[in-house]
């Protein structure tokens, strides 16, 4: 049902009604806040055409209402059912919150653990200490791509992995459809 | 040993006489049709991800110059089966299924054919048929596997070695299986798993067997399940082994891609000073099919309002058609190219061009 195109096509949709609907008031924008205008959309636009099924678009949708300026922006972007998303969005982001408390103490213990493990072991055969090596390497990707994904933070690895999926294809459709419109419209505006 | 590496090796990969290879997929082919009989049927979970990866993977593999023809229909029929989230996923890599580096899309696809069947059929009967079409698909028999007693035999035709550094991996994992006639049949799928109450897996010889390390092994394969497919996702990871590089790979991949949306939205807001973005009348006149075709045409408007566009659309449609086809397969560049590219990346503006030239003449004119 979602063919890449159709993601597209979605996306563009809500994006120009999103834009349409903020720069409707305000005529006199500089670039950045134009810029900012411009990527708030395109964000909300992909974050409700999930609905919240996804977790980085919820927190794509969170991060957006958090401060308060954004969140009067975003509300207006999002149009009428923004209360329903808004709402949607925050009643997940407490239980995530609560995730947050009982994972931060978990992965306290694991690195004691870990540390632990590490100092009595100079003088370990050499394929743990390789395993070893990988594993704190593989760690310590995850950690940075954690940071990447939106709301990555508090997921573990498989819904990581997942919500990555999800969002290196709505990246791509996004970078796509904003290609084409840069690229016509300089064309456009060219002669 | 040399020549059968050769022309069985060849008989897998892409190569020109389409006999040998047929009969090979066949003979494949039957076997991929039986163990999965069921699971495309299940829609939702992920071994019919898993699995169409296989089936394509065959389809792709035998017909390797057909550009449009059979990736089209195929990704027709096989995104009915699929789960929405996916599909994205498996149209975005068709093409690159058709590129090469086969012996190990090949060999994973054969993986993922056979744990993905492993959850739906009994475990005895998968037995056999787990351990042939591994050994038959790969096509590297090592001489301890050979003793194999149950099933080798009557698959493999002839033994052949091939290039050890490949396939070496590979090799000691199916030696566990092959050695002991150690069966193995797990649920690989996350959403599956959901659903049955146990998780069958039987253990490898050699290995644990406690619970703990049973649940984490199956939770292993997940996790590499899903790395397998962003892998795919990604371009230029399919070929890096080692969790840590891909993931780094990943990591650099996002990160453009992100940079590549920041760039493109400050071109935006650099391009359009006075732009009305009212596309309420377009949008409520245009089905959605030809939303996406009809960028140049809804953005002109924009700009030049008082132009009529009609007799353009039709031209513009089948361009922009064919270049969004064509974007997945470019959209790989870094930050830099973005500025460059364009002109690249819309190959088919030719006549758009001219056209565009066309209305701004109409302008002048007005």
């Amino acid at each position: 049902m979602r063919s890449p195109s159709s993601l597209k096509q979605e996306f563009l949709k809500r994006w120009m009604r999103g834009l349409q609907r903020c720069t409707s008031s305000k005529k006199d924008m500089n670039v950045l806040e134009r810029k900012k205008v411009i990527k708030l959309s395109a964000d909300l636009a992909i974050a409700s055409a999930r609905n919240g099924t996804t977790s980085w678009s919820r927190a794509l949708i969170a991060n957006a209402s958090r401060d308060n300026d954004n969140r009067i922006l975003a509300e207006r972007i999002l149009g009428p059912e923004s209360d329903i998303l808004i709402k949607r969005v925050s009643t997940s982001v407490g239980t995530v919150s609560c995730n947050r408390k009982i994972r931060s103490k978990k992965i306290l213990k694991r690195s004691c653990n870990s540390v632990r493990r590490v100092r009595k072991g100079t003088h370990l055969p050499q394929k743990v200490l390789a395993k070893s090596i990988a594993k704190r390497l593989v760690q310590k990707r995850t950690q940075i791509l954690k940071r990447l994904v939106p709301g990555g933070e508090f997921m573990d690895e498989l819904s990581l992995i997942e919500e990555t999926l999800d969002y290196i294809a709505y990246l791509r459709a996004q970078v796509d459809v904003m290609r084409c419109i840069a690229s016509a419209t300089e064309l456009i505006n060219h002669d | 040993m040399e020549p059968n590496p050769g022309t069985l090796a060849g008989s897998i990969s892409i190569r020109s006489d389409q006999e040998e290879a047929g009969f090979e997929s066949l003979q494949f082919r039957e076997e991929i049709q039986r163990l999965i009989a069921v699971p495309p049927e299940n829609a939702s979970s992920f071994t019919a991800l898993l699995e169409l990866p296989a089936t394509q993977a065959m389809e792709l593999l035998h017909s390797p110059h057909s550009e449009d023809g059979d990736p089209a229909p195929l990704s027709a029929d096989s995104l009915h089966g699929i789960s929405d989230d996916h599909k994205s996923y498996i149209s975005s890599f068709n093409g690159n299924l058709a590129f090469p580096s086969n012996k190990a899309l090949v060999e994973r696809a054969a993986k993922f054919s056979v744990f993905a069947s492993g959850e739906n059929s009994p475990e005895t009967s998968l037995v056999p048929s787990n351990s042939s079409a591994n050994l038959e698909k790969v096509k590297s028999e090592p001489a301890e596997t050979d003793s194999n007693p149950n099933s080798s035999q009557p698959l493999i035709s002839d033994p052949t070695v091939e290039s050890k550094t490949q396939r070496s991996a590979k090799r000691k994992e199916r030696e566990k299986k092959g050695k002991g006639c150690t069966k193995k049949s797990k649920n690989e799928t996350s959403k599956d798993a959901q659903k049955l109450p146990y998780v069958h897996v039987r253990a490898r010889r050699g290995q644990a067997t406690d619970s703990h390390s049973l649940a984490e092994r199956a939770r292993r394969e997940k996790i590499n399940a899903r790395m397998k497919l962003l892998q795919e996702l990604v371009p230029g990871c399919s070929k890096i082994s080692g969790t840590a590089l891909v993931l780094d790979e990943i990591i650099n991949h996002v990160q453009s891609l992100q940079r590549q949306v920041e760039f493109l939205s400050m071109r935006l807001a650099a391009v359009n000073p006075g732009v009305d973005y009212n596309l309420e009348g377009l949008f409520a006149t245009e089905s959605g099919s030809l939303v996406e075709s009809n960028f140049p045409s809804m953005v002109a408007p924009l700009v030049c309002p008082e132009i009529p566009f009609n007799g353009n659309r039709q031209h513009y449609q089948q361009q922009w058609h064919f270049d969004a086809l064509q974007q997945p397969l470019w959209g790989r560049e870094e930050a830099s190219h973005t500025f460059i590219n364009p002109e690249n990346s819309l190959l088919s503006y030719d006549s758009a061009n001219s056209a565009s030239l066309h209305s701004n003449q109409l302008k002048m004119e007005l």
